[in-house]
């Protein structure tokens, strides 16, 4: 089943001679379940795909549909609803809430979706992320790799349809790097979630389903373990 | 790059963004400071000038004291100028007359005659008594200046300066003869050597003024000629030299030469302006003074103390990547301090110099709106002390509220900055959720309450504001009473009866009505000292008439009940409320009519009439039918009719209603004391409005920028918070909710020390000088407050549509 299609992406920064054509007309599809890998150079428009991929950017020209819908299409506060319902991130510098503990930075966008965070659900996640003892800890007091681990809880606590994470491990060590792709895909074969990751790590890039390249703005399916679905 | 310090310059321009909101505040603080004392100085010395042109440039008069203390006084050397000044007739009841060139036709050139006629000045004219004056050359010329319109002080004691008013009334010119007749009947010849102004007084007695030298003057009391000055009642004006220490003087005058507290008169207009007055009533102005000065201050410096604190965050982390590169706390804590100043220098200049183009334009619109009364303020003046408290209130600010940043960045261990733990850098508060509230909402406020000191700097920058505004209004209240504002009736000519059996007839009204240069007349029938019966008690009332117009205007000044019933409806009255007066509505009155005791029913009371009575049972005013009914009076007319000129009336007009009024009628012109009144009151408003504007705008500014700079410092954290599904409603809640726990906290610690100090104030400046009790400035409360509102609105609407047409991943970069 096709959670995401991106049609003809492109996006361009500048105009005139500083004019950068980040993304040029990228096409592709994930499909559930999926834990794909996208590498490429620094400045090779990585990042501006995973922007407009989520919605955080809006593209200059293209479609991106996520389970079928056109993000695009809606409306601002409609893209912010459905992206905090159906899209989870994880970013490379953590960005978690510095005043807010460990569980209240996990159930924070069940909250922002006035919803009432499922205890059981919270308990597996934070079993699952090794957390249990630190649930009243605050960033500042947890170490690197801890608090990508609260990332991750943070983006699969509203069971999103498809997770982005950029460079999740590009501040960590290798050990911890380690653990958040095993924790990744537990997660993803757990959850049934599609994953989409940038990384320059070749090492953990070969544990995906699927590599695509992105050099200048343009994307290129390397392919990989496509058939071996995560179950 | 030769120096580490030059990185400041460097970093300003990469973060220009960020330090404008910064130096802004400085700015605002600045101006504030330097707008608030410049107008106060620009004021004082507006109303010094004013003061020395209305009151006479002099210190202070000594009464009773002989001629050799006197000498002893005016020989040292801090006393400028003295002059001996007496006056006979001030209250221009006594008979003292002019005679005309005409009539003096017939008496010799020296020495006094008897006999001869009061001068027939106009045709007409009753005649008009005269209020003499007699002091020394110096009076004029340094204490009293601008008083000669025309010709030179009396230069023998055969000569006088005479008030215009005689002379517009009979052609008179320098150089004429005319005489002044005594009591009893002595008649003195002067030849004419100038003109003065007239005094608003003369105009509403309805006299002429002659000015003589002194030993003109003692011709006219040969009596008391050879009698010392305290025996003759003389006094002494005394002007000292230097502003400084002229209390100091006094006290030591008063001291060495044993004069009692009766003995010296201060001019306290004077002296209060320039801080040097003993009464105990300025005493208390000063204090008020010093307290709404110290607030502005205050202001000033939380308003930069918290521009500064919201801007600690970023260059916390920033300090410590220095830190890490090598910089030892000593040079983070230079650079720091040096960064501040680097902002003074911008925004010092930029604040003083909006601060004295505000004072400029303001004294600009106050010349061109009324050149006779601020005719000499200077335009492009500079307030010396509003700089100054501007500049030294700036950098000082600014240095010591940069202190804690740059303590805190020194403080920063390299390691955690290494570790990519910068935020962690800042203290923060955990948060703790609770239900009562939407998750945005309650958000918002644990960002307000995280930082325990920008919460206080905020509620203390929004309070201040309060405060500031509703001390200052206490200034409004303290003007009302202390310039007693034009009431509607105030009329500019009165035509009164000098017997209660000859009336001002009702055909003058009528034929004052058709004259063009009348804009209103309106009569009062006035029977004083009715006896009547009031709340069982016997005694007097002073029973009034009023017509439509009068009654109208009483509605303004009601207290309780109705004006209208008693309009329509005879047999009823308006009490007015006084200390005489316990009528209340509804009570019931007897009072002594042509027909026996009849009763009045009281509809309403009012705080204020045109009529000072002295009745101990107080005021009654009902309408004319009602007063005739009750008096009996069969022949109609007015004891007092009142007249309101246009614009565009003349002198000429004047005199025309002058020769309508009559000879047996007393005519007062009381043109001169209105403009007098009003001018003072216009200044003084304009002035305290300034304040209040200034104050209020800097208030607006303040809040919108305070939240500004808030939001600016949690952009990043926005964009995380965007980035997991934060919506643009959602936004606007969380930065409304901070911006609204702010206002809150403020506007109730803003609230409940702004009262009090309102009260302080009032008590100060208003209950112990007119004992109106206080009330509170409910009118006031909700202007500040619902400006207050808007601007939280303001300030966030701003920030937050900025922050949501951002793509996440901008404001996520903090772009």
């Amino acid at each position: 089943m096709e959670i995401l299609r991106a049609e003809n992406l492109g996006k361009i920064y500048g105009k005139g001679e500083a004019k950068v054509e980040a993304l040029k007309k990228v096409s592709f599809s994930l499909e559930r379940g999926e834990f794909t890998v996208v590498t490429g150079e620094s400045g090779s428009g990585k990042s501006t795909l995973l922007n407009c991929l989520g919605a955080l950017d809006a593209p200059t020209s293209g479609k991106v549909y996520v389970d079928g819908q056109d993000l695009f299409a809606m409306r601002e506060e409609e893209r912010t609803i459905f992206r905090r319902r159906h899209i989870g991130f994880i970013f490379q510098a953590f960005q978690l809430v510095p005043e807010l503990d460990v569980e209240q930075n996990i159930v924070f966008p069940l909250l922002l979706d006035y919803r009432k965070p499922d205890t059981e659900a919270l308990e597996e996640i934070l079993e699952v992320l090794g957390l249990k003892d630190r649930r009243r800890h605050l960033p500042g007091q947890l170490s690197g790799g801890q608090q990508q681990r609260v990332a991750i809880g943070r983006a699969l606590i509203t069971k999103p349809k498809m997770v982005l994470a950029d460079e999740p491990t590009g501040n960590l060590d290798s050990k911890n790097s380690q653990d958040v792709m095993e924790l990744l895909m537990r997660a993803s074969r757990h959850y049934q979630q599609t994953i989409l990751m940038i990384t320059h790590n070749m090492n953990l890039a070969a544990s995906a389903d699927r590599v695509l390249r992105v050099a200048d703005g343009i994307l290129t399916d390397l392919g990989g373990k496509a058939d071996e679905k995560l179950s | 790059m030769k120096s580490y310090l030059k990185l400041v310059p460097i970093s300003a321009r990469v973060h220009r963004k960020q330090n404008r909101m910064c130096i802004f505040c400085i700015v605002l603080a600045v101006f504030l400071i330097t707008v608030i004392f410049g107008m106060a100085d620009m004021f004082i010395r507006s109303q010094m000038i004013e003061a020395r042109e209305r009151y006479g440039n002099w210190h202070v008069i000594l009464k009773n004291v002989d001629e050799e203390t006197a000498a002893l006084i005016c020989a040292r050397p801090e006393v400028r100028t003295s002059s001996w000044y007496g006056v006979l007739n001030y209250s221009g009841q006594e008979d003292y007359t002019l005679l005309s060139p005409r009539d003096m036709a017939g008496v010799e050139e020296k020495g006094s005659v008897s006999g001869g006629e009061p001068m027939d000045l106009e045709e007409n004219a009753a005649d008009r008594k005269v209020v003499i004056c007699g002091a020394e050359e110096s009076f004029l010329r340094e204490i009293m200046e601008d008083e000669i319109q025309e010709g030179v002080f009396p230069r023998s004691e055969r000569e006088v300066l005479v008030t215009q008013n005689a002379s517009a009334l009979s052609g008179l010119r320098i150089g004429d003869r005319i005489g002044i007749r005594t009591p009893d009947k002595e008649t003195y010849p002067f030849v004419i050597s100038g003109f003065m102004k007239n005094t608003s007084k003369i105009m509403e007695d309805d006299t002429y003024g002659v000015f003589l030298s002194s030993e003109g003057f003692h011709l006219l009391s040969p009596s008391l000629e050879n009698e010392s000055a305290s025996v003759r009642d003389d006094v002494l004006y005394l002007q000292f030299s230097g502003d400084r220490r002229i209390r100091e003087i006094i006290d030591g005058i008063k001291a060495q030469y044993g004069l009692s507290v009766e003995q010296i008169g201060e001019n306290t207009a004077l002296l209060g302006l320039m801080g040097q007055s003993g009464e105990a009533f300025m005493t208390r102005i000063y204090g008020a003074a010093a307290l709404l000065f110290f607030l502005v201050m205050l202001a000033g410096i939380l308003m930069i103390t918290s521009s500064l604190n919201s801007n600690v965050a970023a260059r916390t982390e920033f300090y410590g990547m220095l830190r890490c590169i090598g910089a030892t706390p000593e040079q983070v804590i230079r650079l720091v301090r040096k960064e501040a100043l680097y902002w003074c220098r911008t925004a010092i200049p930029l604040g003083v110099a909006a601060g004295v183009a505000v004072i400029w334009a303001l004294c600009g619109i106050l010349r061109l709106l009324g050149p006779a009364y601020f005719g000499k303020m200077p335009v492009f003046g500079l307030s010396v002390p509003g700089i100054l408290v501007g500049v030294l209130a700036g950098i000082g600010t600014v240095l010591l509220a940069a202190q804690t940043p740059a303590r805190r960045a020194s403080r920063v261990s390299p390691l955690a900055v290494v570790s990519g733990n910068a935020g962690g850098l800042k203290p923060v508060r955990p948060w703790a959720y609770a239900r009562s509230f939407k998750v945005d909402t309650a958000l918002g406020i644990h960002h307000a309450r995280a930082s325990r000191k920008n919460f206080l700097l905020m509620t203390g920058s929004f309070a201040l504001s309060i405060m500031l505004f509703l001390s200052f209004s206490v200034t409004v209240d303290f003007m009302n009473h202390a310039l007693t504002p034009m009431r509607p009736w105030a009329e500019d000519l009165s035509v009164i009866s000098p017997d209660p059996a000859h009336p001002i007839e009702e055909s003058l009204v009528s034929a004052l009505k058709e004259n063009p240069a009348v804009k209103r007349v309106y009569g009062r029938k006035v029977a004083s000292g009715t006896p009547a019966v009031t709340g069982g008690t016997k005694g007097t009332i002073d029973l009034v008439s009023y017509e439509e117009h009068q009654f109208e205007w009483a509605k303004k000044y009601l207290l309780e009940g109705s004006v209208k019933e008693v309009f329509g409806q005879t047999g009823t009255g308006l009490a007015v409320s006084g200390p005489q007066g316990g009528i209340r509505a509804g009570d019931v009155i007897l009072v002594q009519g042509s027909q026996g005791m009849e009763e009045i029913r009281i509809v309403g009371v009012v705080t204020e009439c045109p009529f000072n009575g002295t009745a101990e049972g107080g005021t009654v005013i009902c309408s004319e039918e009602t007063f005739d009914n009750l008096t009996g009076e069969t022949k109609s007319g007015y004891t007092v009719v009142d007249i309101q000129l246009t614009r565009e009336a003349s002198e000429k007009d004047v005199q025309e209603i002058r020769q309508m009024a009559g000879p047996q009628a007393v005519f007062s012109d009381s043109r001169m004391g209105n403009n007098n009144v009003r001018g003072s009151f216009y200044s003084f408003g304009l002035f305290i409005y300034g304040f209040l504007v200034v104050i209020a705008l800097i208030a607006v500014f303040n809040i919108v920028n305070s939240i500004a700079m808030s939001v600016s410092s949690r952009k990043t954290q926005y964009g995380i918070f965007r980035a997991v599904g934060l919506g643009s409603g959602q936004l606007w809640r969380m930065v409304a909710a901070e911006a609204a726990t702010y206002a809150v906290s403020g506007g109730v610690c803003g609230c409940t020390l702004g009262l009090w100090l309102n009260r302080l104030l009032f008590q100060s400046l208003v209950t112990s000088r007119w004992g109106e009790p206080w009330q509170a400035p409910l009118w006031e409360l909700s202007v500040i407050l619902v400006m207050m509102a808007l601007s939280v609105v303001l300030a966030v609407s701003g920030p937050v549509r900025k922050i949501r047409d951002m793509p996440v991943v901008d404001v996520l970069g903090g772009k």
